[in-house]
């Protein structure tokens, strides 16, 4: 593993409006932090030995470096879009590697039996080509045209459509998903996870959603995207090894596993490997 | 019918559950529990000064212990699922919702802590958890030896609706369920039965369902 | 350190934990397995992890004569091979995809599991009925001191004055695995007695152990 090709990037460590002043005891790669607010009502984040780490407040999370970030957070362009409404889900805390809990936001194929009759059902099982690529301009990973047979797409979603996803890896542990909006055909509903490496091996995840839906309440959007998550949860913690295997020789990927296919050989090139086993033990 | 209900609470889905097995229909109002702390809001509490859901509320009655609830859907919809007549059957269907507190406090403390970062000593929890499943299992082995696959009877009653949500759900905390084979096979039965539906940590029986035949795109 | 004389064979589960159309986990000492039984009745034991994406197998489900992945419903055969990948229908899955598989036997109720090649077959208990299987954190040398009685050459611990067996086997986690044996003719009020005493010999055991070390 290597702290270093990863240490300087951004990372969430709270809900921006559950900040308070007693702070957070928490932890960022092995390394014990405290988030909080200062007396100005900012956020304030303190590393192990004491020292003020950089704090960055967007997409409803504080967000911090044990580093020096050499770039501005990945941008999200429709957290400025006016009529959205933006959903803080909450954090899980899940016993796996965060590499892994990215790899599975990025997976289309586990729906139909780990989603059951919400984002997939037997027999609509089979994933149709879809387009990856590692867009070198902005260094993310984009997989585009996914398209599923979604039971319960969404809140909002009435009976079964085809949805149609574009997935991106915008940081090694920061995904993003574009999805079909059932109100609004014309725009992209965006889910995303935001995981805060606690160790190599465990994780806190902070889904975060800004979505085109005028009906649902708020409690019933977070209550969606939890239920999610949970039936994910325990997949995660049963994987074995925890770390995720960047030795092509551990797992068999297929045609469906293009994403994450790219994924690891994106981290990998960027020796993005907290999280990862590079050889098979 | 009213329940305030959080969708990852197995208090609330034991009640949920409940109502779907015996075909009770149920208003359910949403409580953001997690990240909003919405049980400890001034309406919720009150309803509830204890501060915990569920929460069923039908004109004037309030009740507020997911095993009091429990009884009140069974006794209005499906009396079968409460006691019989026998002595030790009624005993046990008591003994077992009684137990079913304890899950919540060790179990359920433990789930909270390793999943939603709640404050507890986890160590202490999850030993309290590994000696309540001993307990159950030592408990549905004497029921299987006495030709009964439930906790009370040979059929489920509420006592089971009652200790199935943590039981089933110890892994969220940290506590294995491979050491106990009387509570898989119970788990299972469950599991399997007609109206059952799952929260989320609990996946479907997948087996339940034939095969089914896909056919290739085109595409 | 026992030494048993089972062979390469471990006793992991008893026959009646495992109907027909179920996966439950076990271990032997090269590692975790998933031990199923398809619909007609054959027993089945595969390393306890998906080659897909190391998904853990136990936790998948028994369609017919196959074990299949939660994860994306990846089917394998009793042979091992992966025989079906559901984002794919149309797709043979190719030979190289296979879980490692055990061989697996039943003897008088008890499910033995071997991990080498197998020459002799699992030992069988004449006049022994399985009751129930438990772990404990125990040691067998703490279980032998509870027990007052020392564990034969295959593993059976027959405890004074008590009228059951323990049929024990260290795992590789640490934990010993009882499987807790009766006369065949036991009574049901005989096997509920048996039970409760198998609870208590696991309390004394785990004193003796946790007292050992202190």
């Amino acid at each position: 593993m290597s702290v270093q090709a990863m240490i300087d990037e951004w990372y969430p460590v709270g809900i921006a409006a559950q900040l308070d002043a007693a702070g957070r005891n928490t932890m960022l790669m092995g390394e014990p932090i405290v988030v909080a607010k200062d007396a100005n009502g900012q956020a304030k984040v303190t590393g192990g030995n004491g020292r003020l780490l950089p704090v960055k407040m967007r997409y409803g999370h504080v967000w911090t470096s044990l580093g020096e970030p050499k770039k501005d957070l990945f941008p999200i362009p429709e957290a400025d879009q006016p009529g959205r409404r933006f959903v803080d889900v909450g954090v899980v805390r899940v016993r796996c590697s965060p590499l892994r809990a990215v790899e599975n936001f990025l997976d289309v194929a586990h729906f139909p039996f780990v989603h059951t009759d919400i984002l997939g059902a037997e027999p609509h099982t089979e994933v149709q080509n879809y387009k990856v690529e590692i867009r070198e301009d902005v260094d993310e990973v984009w997989a585009t045209q996914v398209k599923f047979y979604q039971p319960q797409a969404a809140k909002s979603a009435s009976g079964g459509i085809t949805t149609e996803y574009m997935y991106r890896v915008a940081a090694p542990t920061c995904t993003v998903l574009y999805k079909t909006c059932p109100p609004r055909p014309s725009e992209w509903d965006v889910i995303t996870l935001f995981v805060q490496p606690l160790t190599e091996e465990l994780c806190d995840v902070w889904p975060w959603m800004a979505l085109f839906d005028d009906e649902t309440s708020m409690t019933d959007l977070i209550h969606f995207q939890q239920t999610i998550f949970l039936q994910d949860r325990s997949i995660l913690e049963n994987q074995i090894p925890r770390l995720l295997p960047l030795d092509p020789g551990m797992e068999i990927p297929t045609r469906a596993d293009l994403t994450s296919i790219a994924y690891r050989r994106w981290l990998k090139r960027h020796n993005y490997t907290y999280g990862a086993q590079l050889v098979a033990q | 019918m009213k329940l305030y209900d959080y969708i990852l609470s197995p208090s609330c889905y034991k009640v949920r559950l409940m109502a779907a097995l015996t075909g009770v229909k149920l208003d359910l109002r949403p409580v953001d529990f997690h990240p909003g702390l919405e049980h400890r809001s001034p309406e919720l509490l009150a309803l509830n000064p204890a501060g915990s859901i569920p929460i069923l509320e039908e004109g004037d009655l309030i009740l507020t212990e997911s095993s009091a609830i429990l009884v009140y859907l069974a006794a209005q919809a499906a009396p079968e699922w409460l006691a019989g007549t026998k002595p030790e059957e009624a005993a046990r269907v008591q003994q077992w919702l009684s137990f079913s507190g304890r899950l919540t406090a060790n179990l359920g403390g433990a789930r909270l802590h390793e999943m939603l970062l709640r404050p507890g000593d986890i160590g202490a929890l999850q030993a309290q958890g590994i000696a309540a499943l001993r307990e159950l299992e030592a408990g549905l082995v004497e029921q299987n030896l006495r030709g009964e696959r439930f906790l009370a009877a040979d059929r489920p009653t509420v006592a089971d609706i009652a200790c199935f949500p943590y039981v089933a759900l110890a892994p969220d905390g940290g506590v294995s369920l491979d050491p106990y084979p009387a509570i898989r096979l119970w788990s299972r039965a469950l599991r399997s039965l007609d109206g059952f539906i799952e929260m989320p940590g609990i996946h479907r029986l997948h087996e339940l369902k034939a095969e089914p035949t896909v056919e290739e795109s085109k595409a | 350190m026992h030494t048993l004389t089972t062979g390469p064979w471990t006793p992991v589960a008893l026959s009646a934990d495992l109907p027909v159309g179920t996966v439950i986990p076990a271990r032997i000492p090269a590692g975790s397995i998933a031990l199923w039984r398809s619909e007609s009745g054959r027993l089945s034991a595969s390393a306890d992890r998906c080659p897909h994406r190391g998904m853990s197998l136990s936790h998948g489900f028994v369609r017919g004569e196959n074990l299949s992945c939660i994860y994306h419903g990846w089917s394998y055969a009793r042979s091992g091979q992966c025989i079906r990948i559901p984002a794919h229908p149309g797709l043979e899955p190719p030979e190289t995809i296979r879980a490692k598989t055990f061989t697996v036997e039943e003897v008088g109720g008890v499910i033995w599991v071997a991990t080498d090649e197998a020459t002799t077959a699992p030992p069988a208990f004449e006049g022994l009925a399985p009751l129930r299987s438990m772990t404990t954190t125990a040691g067998i040398a703490a279980i032998e001191a509870a027990a007052g009685a020392k564990a034969s050459a295959e593993g059976l611990v027959v405890p004074v004055g008590d009228t059951l067996c323990l049929l024990v086997s260290t795992r590789d986690d640490g934990q010993t695995l009882i499987h807790v044996l009766v006369t065949g003719a036991a009574s049901a009020e005989a096997r509920i007695g048996a039970s409760r005493a198998a609870e208590s010999l696991r309390r004394a055991a785990e004193a003796v152990q946790k007292e050992n070390a202190a």
